[in-house]
């Protein structure tokens, strides 16, 4: 690593807002920097400046972005959760080999979240892990996030998992209605494949 | 295209863009829907919505598009011109140094119509407008836009908002269908290749009091829209303004502008204390 190089990743946890701010965007391109600015973000309390450390790593766009941002995932501030959550929506593909992971974590609210990643996932690759999930899953909460994102990208091949996760909440009001209207929006259709 | 089908649509449109539908716009949606069914060979509505959702072939584009306004001309969405030169420019004036250059950039500007409907505007709503040094910058990313910007020659329908007295005094007729911009108020607006999500293009370009980035953010991914939000944010000077497209919202793209509601329009401003970038 260059000297310019230590200097800007050095900056991220230690420099004035305007130090911190230009090493956000510079450390992605710089290496090391992807680990660094995923470490940095735990430090960060500027929500300005959360977003360009999650913006750069939605910029690189490689599996290091997506671990460097998982951990954040986990957090106990709603705003870097959200912010986590965001940046791996941002790049859902790269992130798509962790997601099976993720949709079995022990954290509810880890697997609830994974859902939503998956909504920015083509159809055919989504539906058959959501599909999985609601087989599976006992949260009913971490069922209505599968179920609303199935509402928007699934298709037929979605409802027999919506049905037997309906038969297995029947005390439960608000998931069995919503998948009621989810199966309502996508009965009927052939299958998407986009 | 049924109600299910409908309300799926929406929620997924206004996800990825902001665009916002009700049942009020339902025709209006279903038109277009039917046209880029039409164009793209889709035979349901659940293999067109597939493609959307892919974006196979640029198609969130191609169907953004048919929902809005491509067409650029002299003062459209002019109520943004009205709220600049009633509320941002006075803003912008407190506490800048005297002599200090009032700076705005129209960026995507394609073939120049908004930078110098700018001008004009300023020119003929702006008393103040003597008294400043004003600068006013066209970027655009394609340069073949800029070239056409440059020569300033436009047609009946790019002038069809301005007053017969105003083409008068701004442009030289050169046949029965065109005119072009009067050399000094071409003089008056620079032009120059810019691409958004590129900082080392766009921080070139200095600080400016405000922005019109019009109709272009909703056509980026997540990833891009959210650098172009930061590469305009250290193109502003702290307090400055970014004026945005009617569909479009920041608050939906980054939370570093702060949103001000003005008489004439929603603006988004840097915020004064947060001098960095």
């Amino acid at each position: 690593m260059g000297g310019d190089d230590g200097k800007v990743l050095a900056a991220l946890t230690s420099g004035t807002n305007d130090q911190r701010w230009a090493a956000a965007r510079a450390a992605g391109d710089i290496p090391g920097g992807v680990q660094a600015l995923g470490r940095a973000l735990s430090s960060e309390a500027d929500p300005r400046l959360r977003e360009a450390f999650f913006t750069s790593l939605m910029r690189a766009r490689s599996l290091e972005a997506v671990d460097a941002v998982l951990p954040h995932l986990r957090s106990d501030d709603a705003n870097l959760r959200t912010g986590a959550l965001d940046a791996l929506r941002g790049m859902a593909e790269t992130a798509a080999p962790r997601l099976p992971i993720l949709l079995s974590d022990q954290d509810a609210d880890v697997r609830l979240l994974a859902c939503e990643i998956l909504r920015d996932l083509p159809s055919a690759e989504a539906t058959p892990l959501l599909c999985r999930l609601l087989e599976r899953e006992g949260q009913v909460n971490v069922c209505a996030s599968a179920v609303e994102v199935l509402a928007e990208i699934g298709g037929p091949e979605a409802l027999p998992a919506l049905a037997a996760c309906a038969a297995r909440f029947p005390n439960e009001p608000f998931l069995v209605f919503s998948i009621k209207a989810a199966s309502a929006r996508i009965g009927g259709q052939p299958p998407e494949h986009g | 295209m049924t109600e299910e089908e409908f309300q799926r649509l929406c929620d997924f449109l206004y996800r990825r863009t902001g665009m916002l539908f009700g049942e009020a716009k339902r025709y209006y949606v279903e038109r277009r829907i039917t046209e880029r069914m039409g164009a793209t060979g889709a035979t349901s509505f659940a293999s067109y919505f597939a493609r959307l959702r892919g974006d196979v072939r640029g198609e969130i584009e191609q169907f953004v598009n048919a929902f809005t306004v491509n067409e650029t001309y002299f003062y459209r969405e002019d109520h943004q011109l009205q709220c600049l030169t009633s509320d941002l420019l006075r803003e912008r004036l407190k506490g800048k140094p005297r002599g200090e250059a009032v700076r705005i950039w129209s960026v995507p500007c394609s073939t120049g119509e908004e930078p110098y409907s700018i001008a004009i505007w300023l020119l003929e709503n702006w008393p103040q407008v003597d008294s400043h040094d004003i600068e006013i910058l066209g970027s655009d990313i394609d340069t073949g836009v800029l070239e056409a910007a440059r020569a300033g020659v436009y047609g009946k329908r790019a002038l069809m908002r301005l007053g017969p007295e105003l083409i008068e005094r701004y442009f030289e007729q050169i046949d029965d269908e065109h005119w072009r911009v009067l050399a000094d108020l071409r003089g008056s607006v620079r032009f120059s290749p810019v691409n958004l999500v590129e900082s080392a293009e766009t921080r070139p370009n200095g600080r400016f009091d405000v922005i019109f980035c019009r109709n272009v953010l909703i056509y980026f991914d997540d990833a891009s829209r959210r650098v172009a939000a930061e590469n305009l944010y250290e193109n502003l000077a702290p307090g400055g303004f970014i004026c945005l497209g009617h569909s479009e919202s920041m608050s939906r793209i980054s939370p570093l502008f702060e949103v001000c509601r003005y008489a004439d329009a929603i603006v988004y401003q840097r915020p004064l204390e947060a001098a960095r970038g």
